[in-house]
């Protein structure tokens, strides 16, 4: 009997190691049973919405192909993608179009979103120093990201699929939802998220107080969404829907708020500096993604330098894209412009937004932070930020949305005060055309290769809505993009666009 | 279990008169007496290729050791360059490979006396942008052997064999047993050498003028002036035919390809007694490549020592050591890809010798310090009792790979770029055997219990930095002194462009089985095998795995053919059973998990947003669930093996069945929910084949003898199931259909070129469209399968397959007196090749100058492969991109036959003797490899395939080679 137990209890001695050395926790990822528990989860979670955000944008330099290359601005030397993007041959499969006909990337972010919101309560219940304030901040940017990711698939792709819960494990397919209703979930969830978050972060806001998430307010300058942020997306939501008088309040309550949410107008030398705002992180980006070079966060894709710069700039015999010496002169074509302007022999007079304009490639070097901000052309690794919006966006489309609704002069002032920061003259029509339209242009120029074009492009058309090519291709739905058919095979729910069956 | 039925590669004393020491004197070894009866009986078959045969390749891989030798093994060599992974498959693909992780997961077990060896992991891919080759050394860690000491090589398929493996042995399992040590108190020595070359191969190269005539074509079919759009650019370096560097003479060959040296040499010294043996032996190989100055050499020390200080106690131990240096290939897009970044490639190299000799001369002021060590060893205890033995084994297999390396500025852009990794994988286990027979009259019983515990281990560091402060500081990216406040900080190399990776995964195993057999008469046997195994990558609801084992043998020739001298053999055996499949990742142990990646295209490792890590769902790499069951094997077996003394004929026959079942299988993920893949268990694959191997002698007499034999190894795959019912699904380009094969290709079909826009058939005035691109003149006219009159994934077609239906080998010996011929065939029939180089070539439009890492062009692009003639002249600029890889425009019969080793040897022992000793032997022989090669594909050689059937053209030629050599014996 005793000789019995002794074996029993020896071989459960065995059992016992052997679960033991089959529990191997691995050092790879962090299992479900391990997360949701403290604020470093949290704020990893939400790093992580931030995150996937950024890397929906600058896959396969996603945000500019969609923004800048298919308003057909620019002229493509070689790459066939582009090319076919820059002609709307938007069926063509070269190159990258299949990944960019794909919307998963936004998917990742409002799943993560949607995990965040679903869990956050968690991590309340079982970390005492998370705290309330912290946790109303934090859902606020989640859903702040996640409306701004439906927004962002809406002018793509139309019509998307509205999913606002994780369905983990059962991932049920949706349809696709009228992009109204999509759009009116986003403006919804964008008010309650402008109404939560704060001004500044780390700032002692009445709205966050304290140091967000332990660290000072140099951490989080211009990298999360603000109050004002929030508002501005607002404003370009409503200006989508035409919904101009909506467009231009809360446009105007971030030009309002400017100073409490550190905003200002750049200077052109800030702006086109390696080293000036599109350089690491700042206030002024109004929303904006940083690649901070100090944080190895720098990259060779990603970035609009990869599609615009070449030599003289960096070593890259031809650029991706370019925009011709004619199309230059066409857009800057007014004396004085700190951007770029020619002399009466055709020689410019700044090299800040184009070098080697008399070159067979016009450079377009509006954007060029090199490694740390330098100009040394030998290697072509980047860190400037994905630059969504930022204040002259907000003048220039609060401008467009008092022109279209008739209040001419509010708009006439601050179309000005952008041409004046920029050396021109005051805004006249025997000079610049009508009102609108010298919106649009001065949009042009000042938000070039931030990928705005296409989308202005569209809204300009909407109100012109002649029998020009792009206003027929608007009729017929053909601004948007076809669905990859990876991602219509995954959800037989979902139906292509018609334009593009 | 039952018979122990394998083919092998023996030793034997067939007429290259190698004695095996083991008949006279019974072994110190008892291990042979713990089998069951049945199992002495194992044939020699395919003894025609002994070892020795085999050892006059000169090969420094198992890998290439046995291809073709081994009935059910194929080994695809997909590049020449010497000490570079092959891929060895035992009886066909049990799950697709559609990316080179999946090759890891498919690769048999190797066993070196009794030590399971580890391999690489796969996980470093996770943090690589290319799918190209693996960081680390790439160096192929089964040339941790020297052949000279080897006594047999012999693959296990069927489950009566691979059954005490377990798990582990899933994809089968190579055995390589070393020499046994003389027991007769003699000591032996032997050397073995040869020295040899490796033959420049001969090439036809182009120059700029030949490229630009080729593409001159399309400019006069599809354009007026020279341009096809107003943006069109004509490459630089084509538009100056005054430039000399590429429409010069085009020599770069005479600095590319050469002839290189290789020899071996291998010492061995064994003696011993009945109670105490020892080995000890010391080998050096180096091979050299004919292409980009690769090198590749390895040294080998291994000590044996066998001790039965007591009756009923025996103790062995083997350390075996290796070192493995290779020097590696120049290519650019290995490089581009492991750099992750790709420069300008307005330029390709130029075909001029001179101004490739100056890259060349920069070149070498890179550093690439490249090589593993290998180290493994067991101790092995054994006590008897009576019929009672207890068999206890420790046992390490432990590699480490070092790869430092740097690349001056001046051959990239002003850029320079260090990389330093080490890594390594180990393996310990711990083996413990009780075994009980007893003989009963006509009886005979055999039972055996088993239980091991595994502890694998994978690891490395690496980091990389970007542009140095000079190319004079080319190593130590890290300040390496703890007492330094800066250590661990980059040194010479901007802290910002500096990246580091550790990375780690463990796997454990725990294993117990029991096995019963019963023998009767010598005749029949029946043996069962239980197993119960449980593995840390499992998911800790489905741990432990059962899985049992049936084997039935009737040895005919003891039964009722004992008198009958014409027959020398006859069995036939049976065998079913079921054997669990391990998880080579840790995250399907964990279900749904978070992950800190949130990379994209081309910057694949971002672990963090604002300089804070992140938790996210692992989108990328796809979501996994709960409830994965283990994966398992249920395999049918049915064989023959039968023998006549008249001409020494031997035929071997085994019919199989697997089944593999509950398969995880990467599906396209719920892209609206994030995930780019999803892990589904549930894929079910059927392998069906037939191994044969028989050899006889064609001529037979006093002076002659010709003796012929064959390998074949015919295997066929099925998809018998997807997941949640599914009946096909497209991972990764191709599409896996219930019913067909797992490797097949799924092209488009064409059917010539539409000449004019009128000829694009027209329905109901709606003309045919390509992925809603109306076709025009100068389109592919793809066949429309579905007849919907459009031309969409839809009508692409599966066809052909990737690995071979039927492949092996013929071999042939002749013996004239002391002369010696070998001649060994190796083939592959069956299989079909894409032509992706071809593809590349004339879709020169989309590739010129784009971002893309298989839009490279090496060297080897001003060499001229492949067949211009048989492609049409499409519209390269065509929306409809013409000329992609995926259509049967490109795919090619791949089935070739190759003269892969003649020999001739002659032995001298007549003449000397006994001048050596009673033992002494000398043979001296002369050997060619790779000597011809017939087959219809258009290409280079058609071994040199990708595992996605890709001929990408980046590989290296497999050399001809000749070496002299000796085997000398004291």
């Amino acid at each position: 009997m005793k000789r019995l137990l002794i074996i029993l209890i020896v071989l459960s001695q065995v059992f016992v190691s052997c679960k033991k050395m089959l529990d191997v926790n691995s050092t790879r990822l962090v299992s479900e049973e391990n997360m949701w528990i403290s604020m470093e989860d949290s704020r990893g979670a939400l790093m992580g919405v931030y995150g996937l955000t950024k890397s929906a944008l600058n896959d396969n330099n996603a945000h500019w192909i969609y923004g800048d290359v298919r308003s057909g601005q620019f002229s493509v030397p070689i790459r066939q993608d582009l090319k076919a993007v820059a002609k709307h041959d938007l069926n063509a499969s070269f190159g990258v179009m299949n990944d960019l006909k794909s919307w998963r990337r936004w998917y990742a972010v409002i799943n993560s979103a949607n995990i965040f919101l679903e869990r956050i309560h968690e991590v309340k219940e079982k970390d005492e120093r998370y705290t309330n304030n912290n946790m109303v901040v934090d859902i606020a940017q989640a859903r702040f990201l996640r409306a701004f990711a439906y927004f962002y698939m809406v002018r793509i792709w139309g019509d998307v699929p509205l999913i606002v819960s994780s369905k983990e494990g059962s991932f049920t397919d949706q349809p696709r939802e009228d992009q109204s209703k999509v759009l009116a979930f986003v403006e919804q969830e964008l008010i309650k998220a402008a109404q939560d978050l704060p001004f500044l972060y780390s700032s002692n806001d009445e709205q966050q107080q304290g140091n967000y998430y332990n660290e000072s307010s140099s951490r989080w300058t211009g990298s999360l969404a603000r109050k004002t942020t929030a508002y501005a997306i607002l404003a370009h939501v409503a200006a989508w829907q035409s919904n101009y008088p909506d467009a231009a309040a809360y446009a105007k309550f971030v030009i309002d708020n400017a100073q409490k949410g550190g905003l200002g107008i750049l200077s052109t030398g800030n702006m086109t500096d390696p080293n000036g705002f599109f350089y690491d992180k700042n206030n002024n980006q109004l929303l904006g993604f940083a690649h901070v070079y100090n944080h190895v966060e720098g990259s060779f894709t990603g970035h609009i330098e990869e599609l615009t710069l070449a030599a003289p700039v960096v070593n890259k015999s031809i650029p991706d894209m370019y925009i011709p010496k004619e199309k230059i002169l066409e857009i800057f074509n007014e004396p004085t412009d700190e951007r770029f302007s020619a002399d009466t022999l055709g020689n410019p007079v700044t090299e800040v937004y184009f070098r080697n304009f008399n070159g067979q490639y016009p450079i377009f070097s509006k954007v060029k932070c090199i490694m740390g901000g330098v100009t040394d052309p030998s290697f072509r690794f980047y860190s400037s930020a994905t630059i969504i919006t930022r204040l002259e966006d907000m003048y220039l489309l609060r401008a467009e949305a008092l022109a279209v609704i008739g209040e001419q002069n509010g708009a006439i002032d601050l179309l000005n005060t952008i041409r004046e920061r920029r050396g021109l003259n005051n805004y006249s029509a025997a000079r610049n055309g009508e009102l609108i339209e010298a919106i649009f242009q001065e949009r042009n120029r000042e938000l070039m290769g931030e990928g705005h074009r296409w989308y202005d492009l569209v809204r300009q058309y909407k109100i012109i809505n002649d029998n020009s090519d792009l206003s027929k291709l608007i009729r017929d739905n053909g601004q948007y993009w076809p669905i990859s058919t990876e991602v219509l095979t995954q959800n037989k729910l979902l139906t292509q666009n018609e334009y593009w069956k | 279990m039952g018979h122990a039925y394998s083919h092998n590669i023996e030793l034997n004393n067939l007429s290259l008169q190698d004695t095996t020491e083991t008949d006279s004197i019974p072994p110190i070894d008892t291990l042979p007496a713990m089998k069951p009866l049945y199992e002495l009986d194992l044939p020699k078959f395919n003894n025609l290729r002994s070892l020795k045969t085999t050892s006059l390749n000169t090969a420094n891989s198992l890998q290439q050791y046995i291809k073709g030798e081994l009935p059910g093994v194929y080994v695809s060599e997909s590049s020449g360059e010497p000490g570079t992974n092959i891929q060895m498959f035992v009886r066909g693909i049990s799950k697709p490979i559609l990316s080179n992780r999946d090759i890891y997961n498919s690769q048999p077990l190797v066993v070196l006396d009794g030590v399971p060896l580890i391999g690489e992991h796969p996980f470093a891919f996770d943090i690589q942008n290319y799918d190209v080759e693996r960081i680390g050394t790439e160096n192929n860690l089964l040339a941790n052997f020297d052949i000279d000491n080897i006594e047999s090589i012999r693959v296990l398929k069927d489950l009566s064999t691979l059954a005490t493996y377990g798990p582990l042995a899933s994809n089968g399992v190579i055995e390589i047993t070393s020499r046994k040590a003389p027991t007769d108190g003699d000591k032996r020595i032997t050397v073995n050498s040869y020295i040899g070359m490796s033959q420049k191969p001969t090439v036809t190269t182009i120059n700029g003028a030949y490229e630009n005539a080729f593409r001159r074509q399309f400019y006069d079919l599809y354009t007026t002036n020279g341009k096809f759009n107003i943006d069109d650019v004509y490459p630089i370096y084509l538009s100056d035919s005054l430039n000399n560097d590429y429409y010069g003479p085009s020599n770069w060959s005479d600095s590319y390809y050469q002839n290189g040296l290789n020899h071996g040499v291998n010492a061995n010294i064994a003696g011993g007694q009945p109670r105490a043996t020892f080995q000890f032996s010391l080998g050096n190989v180096k091979t050299s490549g004919v292409a980009d100055d690769t090198k590749f050499d390895k040294y080998n020390a291994r000590f044996f020592l066998n001790l039965r200080p007591f009756k009923w106690l025996n103790f062995e131990t083997l350390f075996n050591a290796s070192r493995i240096n290779r020097d590696r290939n120049r290519n650019l897009r290995n490089r581009f890809a492991m750099m992750g970044y790709l420069p300008d490639l307005g330029a390709p190299l130029a075909p001029n010798k001179d101004v490739y000799d100056t890259y060349l001369k920069e070149f070498d002021k890179s550093f690439d310090d490249n090589f593993n060590n290998i180290l493994e060893g067991f101790f092995r205890f054994q006590f008897n009792a009576g019929p009672v033995k207890f068999r206890t084994k420790f046992a390490v297999d432990y590699n480490e790979g070092y790869r430092d390396l740097f690349y001056p500025s001046t051959i990239l852009e002003n850029s320079n770029f260090a990389s330093n990794y080490y890594g390594y994988n180990q393996r310990i286990m711990v083996d413990n055997q009780l075994v009980y027979d007893i003989k009963n009259g006509a009886n005979y019983f055999y039972f055996e219990a088993g239980n091991s515990l595994m502890w694998d281990t994978y690891k490395y560091n690496y980091s990389y930095a970007y542009k140095g402060v000079n190319d004079f500081i080319k190593l130590n990216l890290l300040e390496s002194d703890p007492n330094n406040g800066n250590y661990l900080n980059p040194i010479p190399f901007p802290r910002q462009l500096v990246y580091k990776f550790l990375d780690r995964t463990k796997h454990n195993m725990v294993n117990f089985y029991g096995k019963a057999s019963y023998t009767y008469n010598e005749s029949y046997t029946a043996a069962l095998t239980l197993r119960y195994d449980a593995s840390s990558n499992a998911q800790p609801t489905s741990r432990w795995f059962f899985s049992p084992v049936l084997a039935l043998g009737w040895n005919a020739k003891n039964d009722f053919l004992k008198d009958n001298d014409a027959v020398s053999l006859f069995n036939i055996r049976a065998n079913v059973g079921r054997i669990g499949h391990y998880n080579l990742y840790d995250n399907y142990s964990q279900g749904p998990s978070y992950t800190a990646q949130v990379g994209y295209t081309g910057n694949a490792i971002v672990p963090g947003y604002n300089g804070i890590a992140v938790l996210v769902r692992p989108y990328d790499v796809g979501w996994i669930g709960y409830k994965l069951p283990w994966s398992y094997s249920d395999n049918a077996n049915l064989g023959f093996d039968l023998g006549f003394e008249e001409r020494n004929i031997q035929v071997s026959f085994d019919a199989y069945v697997r089944d593999t079942k509950d398969q995880l299988i990467m599906l396209p993920g719920k892209k609206d929910f994030g995930y780019e893949y999803q892990y589904e268990a549930g894929m079910d694959v059927r392998n069906m084949g037939i191994d044969l191997s028989a050899s006889g002698n064609v001529v037979q007499n006093d002076k002659i003898t010709w003796n012929t034999g064959l390998v074949l190894g015919v295997n066929t795959n099925k998809l018998l199931a997807l997941p949640n019912g599914l009946d096909e699904v497209e991972v990764n380009d191709r599409l896996l259909k219930v019913g067909e094969r797992i490797d097949a290709f799924w092209l488009y079909e064409n059917n010539g070129m539409y000449k004019t826009d009128q000829e694009v058939p027209e329905v109901n005035g709606q003309k045919l469209t390509y992925n809603g691109i109306i076709l025009k003149a100068g389109d592919p006219i793809w066949r429309d399968s579905n007849a919907d009159n459009q031309i969409t994934k839809e009508d692409k077609v599966i066809q052909g397959n990737i690995l071979p239906k039927l492949s092996g080998s013929w071999n042939n010996m002749v013996t004239y007196k002391n002369f010696d011929l070998n001649l060994n065939f190796y083939f592959n029939l069956g299989r079909k090749i894409v032509n992706q180089e071809m593809a590349n070539r004339f879709n020169f439009i989309e590739n010129e100058n784009a971002s893309s890492i298989n839009s490279i062009k090496e060297i080897t692009y001003w060499e001229k492969r492949g067949d211009y003639d048989k492609y049409p002249l499409y519209n390269p600029w065509s929306s409809v991109t013409p000329f992609q890889t995926n259509q049967n425009l490109f795919l090619e019969d791949g089935s070739f036959l190759k003269l892969r080793t003649a020999t001739i040897g002659y032995n001298f022992k007549d003449i000397i003797g006994n001048k050596l000793g009673k033992n002494g032997d000398f043979y001296v022989y002369l050997s060619a490899n790779n000597l011809f090669t017939v087959s219809k594909y258009s290409g280079r050689d058609p071994e040199l395939v990708n595992y996605l059937g890709y001929d990408q053209g980046y590989s290296l030629p497999i050399p001809r080679t000749f070496a002299l050599g000796f085997k000398l014996k004291l």
